[in-house]
This record gives structure tokens, C-alpha cells and sequence, in this order.
């Protein structure tokens, strides 16, 4: 469970554009997660009280949008999610491809008053 | 009630971390110390690789050593026999070292007297690939009874080093491993990278190893 460092690194983002930007009270906290992050949003889920306890985003909420693992196909250029398709393209059956998203690991956006 | 307002933020999450890479990396630079950060599987022989570099170092360079473990201080207590500067940081839980975790640990060990600062991190092929500690360069360590197949298991790792050194060469009759599998899968992952087969514990091999970070540690402490 390494996800709870990762979400003190988060929280300490979200500190320093706070200060940087007139917020007042922050509502919700919006993440992206990849497919293919190593972040579990369960876990993310699961730690995230704990984690913002005592910090500008206690009693805040947490929403997590998970991006799909999407390749462009080398030789066909067809798009497909990679781990449905375990790395294969489904039109012309190559195995070479471009990640296009599903490693990120974002803060999106926060709502705030 | 008011009505919410919606900040876009957009911001890697590693953003923070890697904001403060960059800037202990810088003052290494500034400092002329060469810092390497060290990662593996526990078990896989760093502390001994660590043991053979300082030897086989020593007597051309100052180095310090900063072992990163949850608890205890055995792999500090098993370095400083040698005489070299070691520091123990415990993570407290924690999987891997950030970027402010290692420029403690760098402020702990002092870089006045020290050219090539080895950073042992903790035991693990997950985490510590995702951060950057700050290190002028990257190596870990795979040890032949780990299996062939790390890198498909766990390419983030494997794509993000500078040197890849396979440990307990001698041992590869014992079990099914194919270097020239790891090789190429790992060259898949990361063109750039550098396999270096070894025998930590006899020295075998040491010498390609320790050839490479003597340049390393030159090109970085020149200007």
C-alpha cells in the first residue's frame, strides 16, 4: 500500500496552488487515474480520509475519473484499450503501439467556493 | 448557499516531488557530489554490490553511503565496517524515498567531503521507480534467482534506469533464467539502458560496473 504517500504528495500540490489562488473553502477533489498507474483508486479511496486530516483539504471530498488504457496501433492505427485487448490490436492483430493515455496520475481540478 | 467554483488544476501528482529532484540535483551539481540511487528487490544483493563498490572506489574517491530501510540499521552497521561515511534513514512505513526524504539524508551525510554519494533505497521494484529522488543517476539490481520475466512484471522500473546489473550470475544453473531474455526485454523498455552482468559477492564483473561510475562521477563533478 504505497498510496498513501502518494496522496500526501497530492495534498501538498493542492496546498501550494491554494495559496497561490483565492480559494477559501475547497468542496471536492478531483483526480485522474490511469488504467495502468500503479495507484488503486480503491486504495486511494480508502486512505484519503486519513491522509487529509489536519490539512486545508480536511472534511473535503474525493472524486476519481479513471482513464482508460488507450494505444494507437502502429500498423493499422486503429485505437484500442490495451488491457482489454492484452496488448493485441483487434483490427490487424499487431503487437506495436503508442500509449496515448492510461499512466497518468492527475489532480484535475478542485470544486471550491 | 454560494455556489462552487470549478479550479483547474492539471497537475502531474509527481509534479511537487519532481520540482524538488530538480532542484537537490542542481545543488549536487552546484556541490560536486554524484549522487547514485541504488534499487532492487530485497534480497537481491545490494548492500553486498554496495560493499564491492566501495572497495573497489575508495582509494580514488570520498564516498558516503545513506541506507534507506523501514527499520533497523543492519545494512548501516555492515557498510561502516568499511570505514565510509554511512548514514541510516528510516522511511517509517514508508515504500520508497522522495525527493525531500533523500535531500535530509543528503544534509545528514554532508556533501563537503564527499564525491559519490550511494543512495541504498528501500527493497522494492514499485515505488521507488515513480519517484525521483534527485539522483544524478539510476541503477537497480536484478538477482538471477528473481526470474527472467521482472521486466515484463515490472517495466516502469526497468525503463526509468540508467544501469541495470544482474546479480548471482553464478547461481544461473540453479535456475531457469535467460540473460539474453532480460536483455532484450529490457532494451524494449529502454534503449539507453546498460546490462551489466555480476557476481557481487566474488567481484565478478565488478569491474565494467565500477568503471562506469568512475566516469559518471568524473563527467559529473568536472566543471
Amino acid at each position: 500500500m504505497h498510496e498513501i504517500g502518494v496522496v500526501i504528495e497530492v495534498i501538498k500540490t493542492v496546498e501550494r496552488f491554494v495559496k497561490q489562488n483565492d480559494v477559501t473553502k475547497i468542496d471536492t477533489l478531483v483526480l485522474q487515474i490511469g488504467e495502468l498507474s500503479s495507484m488503486i483508486p480503491r486504495y486511494v479511496e480508502a486512505c484519503y480520509p486519513a491522509a487529509i486530516e489536519g490539512t486545508i483539504l480536511e472534511e473535503t471530498k474525493l472524486k476519481i475519473e479513471i482513464m482508460p488504457a488507450n494505444a494507437l496501433c502502429k500498423n493499422c492505427n486503429k485505437v484500442f484499450n490495451i488491457v482489454e485487448h492484452n496488448k493485441i490490436c483487434p483490427k490487424c492483430s499487431g503487437e506495436d503501439f503508442d500509449l496515448l493515455s492510461g499512466r497518468e496520475f492527475m489532480i484535475k481540478e478542485i470544486l471550491a467556493y | 448557499m454560494e455556489k462552487y467554483k470549478v479550479l483547474e488544476i492539471k497537475e502531474s501528482v509527481f509534479e511537487d516531488n519532481n520540482h524538488q529532484a530538480d532542484l537537490l540535483r542542481a545543488r549536487l551539481k552546484k556541490e560536486k557530489t554524484f549522487l547514485l540511487n541504488l534499487m532492487s528487490s530485497p534480497g537481491s544483493g545490494k548492500t553486498t554490490t554496495v560493499l564491492r563498490t566501495i572497495e573497489a572506489l575508495q582509494s580514488e574517491m570520498r564516498i558516503g553511503v545513506m541506507e534507506a530501510d523501514i527499520d533497523s540499521d543492519v545494512d548501516a552497521n555492515t557498510v561502516s565496517k568499511t570505514g565510509t561515511k554511512v548514514i541510516q534513514l528510516h522511511t517509517g512505513g514508508m515504500c520508497h524515498l522522495d525527493a525531500d526524504m533523500t535531500k535530509q539524508g543528503i544534509e545528514g551525510l554532508g556533501t563537503d567531503d564527499i564525491d559519490f554519494a550511494i543512495l541504498e533505497n528501500v527493497g522494492n521494484l514499485v515505488c521507488p521507480a515513480e519517484f525521483d529522488t534527485g539522483a544524478s543517476k539510476n541503477a537497480m539490481i536484478l538477482s538471477v534467482p528473481e526470474g527472467d520475466d521482472k521486466p515484463l512484471k515490472y517495466p516502469l522500473m526497468f525503463s526509468i534506469v540508467d544501469v541495470l546489473l544482474v546479480n548471482k550470475m553464478d547461481t544461473i544453473g540453479i535456475f531457469d533464467f535467460d540473460l539474453e531474455a532480460v536483455k532484450a526485454r529490457a532494451l524494449k523498455l529502454n534503449p539507453n539502458i546498460k546490462v551489466i552482468p555480476i557476481v557481487a559477492k566474488t567481484g565478478e564483473g565488478m569491474a565494467e560496473w565500477t568503471d562506469w561510475l568512475r566516469n559518471e562521477v568524473n563527467v559529473w563533478n568536472e566543471k
